[in-house]
This record gives structure tokens, C-alpha cells and sequence, in this order.
């Protein structure tokens, strides 16, 4: 019963972060919204069983990535002549939902007749960091090493797109 | 109860309004904040899947996922600031014509 209720708080958080999102024209209050969606997701995940996967979007997505982007808004200094005009921005909202619902349907109508199974919280070592690790380093050790070697290539790459315009100036 | 729909419910309308992002919104930062609410979504569908199969390969597979966002946050977010340099501005619409002409 108590998570019935903690998934119906979690949910709605969650959509009303992306709503939120979605409708501001701020850039600042979107990051807010998307910060609040983030960790409503985690405890999605925290329901589901996936206590690792709770402590990675939270260290990863909550923590790391929110903050580059908070710290990218704030150093840009954006002000509000540098922010687009959307006149037609609710009118493109409405066309995009209306794209999007037939595609929901579909997907939905698919998962409902799939046969019912027993969600709740269970006592076991599913989704604990050791299985995790145990198959991590077994069955998926080549995906494992082709996601370092695209690290590496994006850290390469972010210091290659942040130097090129010095090097621009002292060729010119 | 909760059922297998409703978590995949909460999912698609995470990706919908992701997907309504990229299409209605023309401020670049919340186009890419659309894209990770986009892979939140996917998250959320394996995570769930992986529960109801009680099977940790999606699981493993939302790691990567994972990681390929913070790969791609670092990327996306310097050309962001190599392009909000060149243009002041952060309109997807300026962004179209790439050469550094009126460039002050």
C-alpha cells in the first residue's frame, strides 16, 4: 500500500518536472525541472528493485551531469535578449502531443497484454552492485571496453573543441 | 497494485515530452535537456523490463546508456559554448548557417 503511494507521488514529480521543463522559458527554471524529473526517475528505479541503477542516476545523471549544466548556464551569463522568441511555442507543444499520442497508444495497448506480473520490492541480491559487477565483467566485457574507449574519445574531444579557438587566434 | 502498464506509462510520457522538446522548443539547452529526459525514459522502460522478467541485462545495458549521456553531455555542452561565443545568442534558428562571417 505505502508504495502504491510513493509511485503515485514519484510519477507525477516526475511528468510534472518534464511539464515544467518543457513551459519555461528560462533556461535556469528548465534545469530545475529536469533536476526534479532526475530524481523522481531514481526512486522510479529504487521501486523497481535496481538499487545500483538508484545510486548511478544519482551520482552520474543528479550529480555530475546536472551540474555541468548548471555551471555551463551560469558561466555563459545568459540574458534575455540571448534567449530565443517562441511566439508559436504552445502551438508547436499541442502539434508535437498530438503526433506523440497514437504512438503511445500503440506502445501501451502492446505492454497491457503482456500477462500481469508481481512488481513489488523483493528481498533478494537483484540489482545489488555484485550481480551487477559479476555480469558487468563477464557477459558484457566487450561493450564494457568499447564505452571506456568512447570516454576517452570524448574527453579528447571536448579538450580538442575548447582549444581550437586559441589556436585559430595565433594562426591568424 | 501497481502494474507493469503504469510504469511503462510513466515512461512513454517521459519520452513524449522529451520528444516535444526537440520538436517545439527552439532554446538549444532545452533541446538537449530533452534529449536526457528522452534517455530517462528508455532508462525507466529497461529498468522496468529488466523487474518484470527479473533478468539484470537491462540493467547492464541502462549503465551504458548512462555513460553515453555523460560522453555526450561533455561534447554537446562545449560546441554549446563555442557556439553561444561565436553568435551570443542561443536560438537553434542562427545555428543553421555555420561559417564565422559576422563574427564580432
Amino acid at each position: 500500500m505505502m508504495s502504491n503511494i510513493i509511485f503515485l507521488a514519484l510519477s507525477f514529480f516526475a511528468i510534472a518536472g518534464g511539464v515544467a521543463m518543457l513551459v519555461y522559458r528560462s533556461p535556469m527554471y528548465s534545469a530545475l525541472g529536469l533536476l526534479i524529473s532526475i530524481l523522481s526517475v531514481a526512486g522510479l528505479f529504487a521501486l523497481l528493485n535496481a538499487t545500483f541503477l538508484f545510486m548511478v542516476q544519482l551520482i552520474v545523471y543528479a550529480g555530475a551531469i546536472m551540474t555541468l549544466i548548471l555551471f555551463i548556464l551560469m558561466f555563459l551569463n545568459i540574458k534575455d535578449e540571448h534567449l530565443p522568441k517562441e511566439p508559436k511555442k504552445f502551438a508547436l507543444i499541442g502539434l508535437g502531443a498530438a503526433i506523440m499520442v497514437p504512438f503511445n497508444i500503440v506502445i501501451l495497448k502492446a505492454v497491457s497484454n503482456l500477462p500481469d506480473a508481481d512488481m513489488k520490492i523483493v528481498e533478494s541480491s537483484f540489482g545489488d552492485i555484485k550481480p551487477i559487477g559479476k555480469l558487468l565483467y563477464n557477459d558484457w566485457i566487450i561493450s564494457f571496453e568499447l564505452i571506456s574507449i568512447l570516454l576517452l574519445i570524448a574527453l579528447v574531444g571536448s579538450i580538442v573543441l575548447a582549444k581550437r579557438k586559441k589556436v585559430n587566434k595565433e594562426d591568424a | 497494485m501497481i502494474s507493469l502498464t503504469s510504469y511503462a506509462f510513466v515512461s512513454m510520457i517521459l519520452f513524449s515530452i522529451g520528444v516535444i522538446g526537440v520538436i517545439a522548443r527552439r532554446n538549444i539547452f532545452v533541446i538537449y535537456m530533452s534529449i536526457e529526459l528522452m534517455l530517462n525514459g528508455i532508462n525507466l522502460f529497461l529498468i522496468t523490463f529488466a523487474r518484470y522478467h527479473f533478468n539484470m541485462d537491462p540493467q547492464i545495458i541502462t549503465v551504458m546508456v548512462i555513460s553515453i549521456a555523460a560522453a555526450e553531455a561533455a561534447i554537446f555542452l562545449s560546441v554549446i559554448i563555442l557556439l553561444f561565443r561565436s553568435k551570443k545568442s542561443l536560438d537553434t534558428d542562427i545555428f543553421t548557417t555555420l561559417t564565422q562571417g559576422e563574427r564580432s
